[in-house]
């Protein structure tokens, strides 16, 4: 089902652009999870989040190291772990969408605030890294037609 | 309880993402396509006994006020035809298993979860109580059904795909444009809040607004003239795409041109609408007697069928509208059936072209019980479920004195009748060829056709309690 290491994708030696992407995939994943938290009111939020992630899969792929997994079936987990979020206030007798905020004092951090809708957010960052990584695998040569 | 209504949206949508994790596994990935489907079919049912029972039921979404928030409105209307395009769904969803593994099959792990998010949508299109989340739930079906027009990838299916997209995305932008218009004037996109506010606006807003929205739902309905893309698009796709975008896509631009002319109370439209009305019955019966394919014949035959949905509509009486409910009603599985029978036909012969099959009667007698009767359905011959509504339909023209309308009416009927008599010589009757010979369809398929055929006559059957609920229905919508 996934690719397997066709020549087009063995990895790439090269000594400025591997490590350049490494610590770039390190900064991204940071940048990736500040957007995700600033979401709730601020600019970001999970699709943005995604599309970071998105970037960092793609900055990889092009040295030869594409995600080891399946991007459809990581999209559809995202997508059902946000529309559980949307669902789960209709069995607490709530409407649907519906969302609760908590706020906590944390060290250093200080106070945070953040609700369900965070939960959804996250699913959202799966349905568009997901189908990054989806188109990242049509695009690259397969060696046949899958399935 | 009205959270249903919410379940009928968010549902299918989870059981989407589950049967894209699971797209590869074939038991667990039809388990849960088909068990979401059943269930929205029993949920609908339930909401449709609920409404006629308890009355409108409303929800809304994330505890805001309607006027600026969402809000899912069930009315007779909108259930009615909920139970109808939910089964219908599921039946195709099984005719579709019983088809793939040929090669007219569709892909199963790209179309079982795209299935679910069309049922989503369509449940979304339904059941919404304002503009914009209408456009929304358009959008849904309207992704969902560019997948599954081209996922096979070949070229006649990309090359009608592209006219299909290029056509809905510009009603779609009209759409939107027409969204801006109507909150311009009134302040609100709310159904309820509208239908108080359109009337008090001066006659060339409302006339402005009710033409515009009638191009759009009209390129989504096929209507003339604005149909040609759906003759070129529909016939390329598996069958149990076609099916689907036969009996219910088209059926759901009539829905939501009814409902938003009734609920805006457009009734000085009323004769430019049954204009519309006349043309579209007889150009589609027209484009379907000139042709020689079983699937191209029934394509022409859904514009045909929208003429008849706005000629209820374009009278703008109870009678009218009821009429044009019950022909919706049992357009959705009469449509879909004809497409699952010419899909039989093209299992067992290997094309669905008339002049290369004859004779099917003597090999596969029981495909030509199933198309014989909808067929007649189709042409309005008694005692199927067409002949009722198209009764209902020249009842109502009779009653509001629009003779020319009802004359056209009739006349297309019998012209219908003729084109179906046309597949019916060329493709059953005759000396069996040997082209008649791949053997039976799986059981399935035909299994699944059957149960269609089923549920229609249980239609003509129940006639009667589906056109008093049609006839509720229509004073819901006219009488406010």
């Amino acid at each position: 089902m996934f690719r397997s290491q066709s020549p087009a994708t063995r990895p790439l030696v090269d000594p400025v652009v591997v490590p350049g992407v490494q610590a770039a995939t390190q900064m991204a994943t940071v940048a990736a999870a500040y957007l995700l938290f600033a979401g709730h009111n601020q600019p970001g939020g999970g699709f943005a989040a995604g599309l970071m992630v998105g970037a960092i899969l793609v900055l990889r792929s092009l040295i030869g190291r594409p995600p080891p997994i399946d991007g459809i079936a990581i999209a559809g987990l995202g997508c059902l772990i946000a529309t559980v979020t949307a669902i789960v206030p209709i069995a607490l007798g709530s409407d649907p969408l519906d969302q609760t905020v908590v706020s906590t004092n944390l060290p250093v951090l200080g106070t945070i605030k953040s609700g369900s809708a965070l939960i959804l957010d996250v699913g959202v960052v799966l349905v568009v890294a997901g189908l990054v990584v989806a188109v990242i695998d049509g695009l690259a040569p397969s060696d046949g037609p899958d399935e | 309880m009205s959270a249903v209504l919410g379940v009928l949206i968010l549902g299918p949508l989870a059981s989407a993402s589950l049967a894209m994790i699971v797209r590869h596994h074939r038991t667990l990935r039809d388990g849960v396509t088909v068990s979401s489907m059943a269930a929205s079919t029993a949920l609908s049912g339930w909401v449709l006994f609920d409404v006629e029972r308890a009355g409108t039921s409303r929800l809304v979404i994330g505890g805001w006020t309607p006027e600026l928030g969402i809000e899912l409105v069930a009315d007779l209307f909108a259930a009615l035809v909920l139970v109808a395009a939910m089964g219908t769904i599921l039946l195709v969803q099984l005719y579709a298993i019983g088809e793939r593994g040929s090669k007219w099959g569709s892909d199963a792990a790209v179309t079982a979860p795209v299935m679910l998010v069309l049922s989503a949508g369509t449940a979304l299109t339904l059941l919404t109580g304002d503009l914009f989340t209408l456009f929304v739930g358009f959008e849904l079906i309207l992704v969902a059904s560019y997948v599954l027009l081209t996922h096979r990838g070949q070229a006649g299916q990309v090359r009608s795909g592209m006219t299909y997209l290029v056509m809905n995305l510009l009603s779609s932008t009209f759409f939107l444009f027409g969204v801006a218009f109507v909150y311009r004037s009134t302040g609100t996109i709310n159904y309820e809040l509208l239908s108080q506010r359109i009337p008090e606006l001066d006659m060339a807003t409302r006339a402005g607004i009710g033409l515009w929205f009638l191009v759009v739902f009209g390129t989504k309905a096929a209507v003339f003239p604005l149909f040609s893309w759906l003759p070129d698009s529909y016939p390329t796709a598996p069958t149990n795409i076609t099916a689907i975008f036969a009996g219910l896509l088209t059926k759901i631009g009539a829905y939501t041109l009814i409902r938003f002319h009734t609920t805006m109370a457009m009734e000085d439209l009323g004769p430019a609408i049954l204009t519309v009305a006349g043309f579209t019955m007889l150009i589609g019966v027209a484009g379907a007697l000139a042709q020689n394919d079983v699937k191209r014949i029934l394509s022409f035959h859904i514009v045909s069928q929208i003429g008849y949905m706005l000629m209820g509509l374009g009278l703008f009486t109870v009678a009218g509208i009821a009429g044009a409910i019950f022909f919706l009603v049992h357009q959705i599985p009469t449509k879909t059936v004809l497409f699952l029978v010419g899909g039989l036909i093209e299992r067992s012969t290997g094309t669905s072209a008339l002049g290369s099959i004859s004779g099917l009667i003597h090999r596969q007698p029981l495909i030509a019980l199933l198309f014989a009767i909808p067929a007649l359905s189709l042409a309005g011959v008694p005692p199927f479920s067409g002949f009722v509504g198209k009764l209902a339909l020249v009842d109502a023209g009779v009653a509001a004195s629009s003779i020319p309308i009802v004359a056209i009416a009739v006349g297309g009927s019998l012209l219908t009748l003729l084109s179906m008599s046309k597949i019916w010589i060329g493709v059953f009757w005759g000396e069996a060829n040997e082209r008649a010979s791949l053997g039976d369809p799986p059981a399935m398929m035909r299994l699944s056709t059957l149960v269609t055929v089923a549920s229609t006559l249980l239609i003509a059957a129940l006639a009667g309690p589906i056109f008093t609920l049609s006839q509720r229905a229509a004073e819901q919508l006219l009488i406010r």
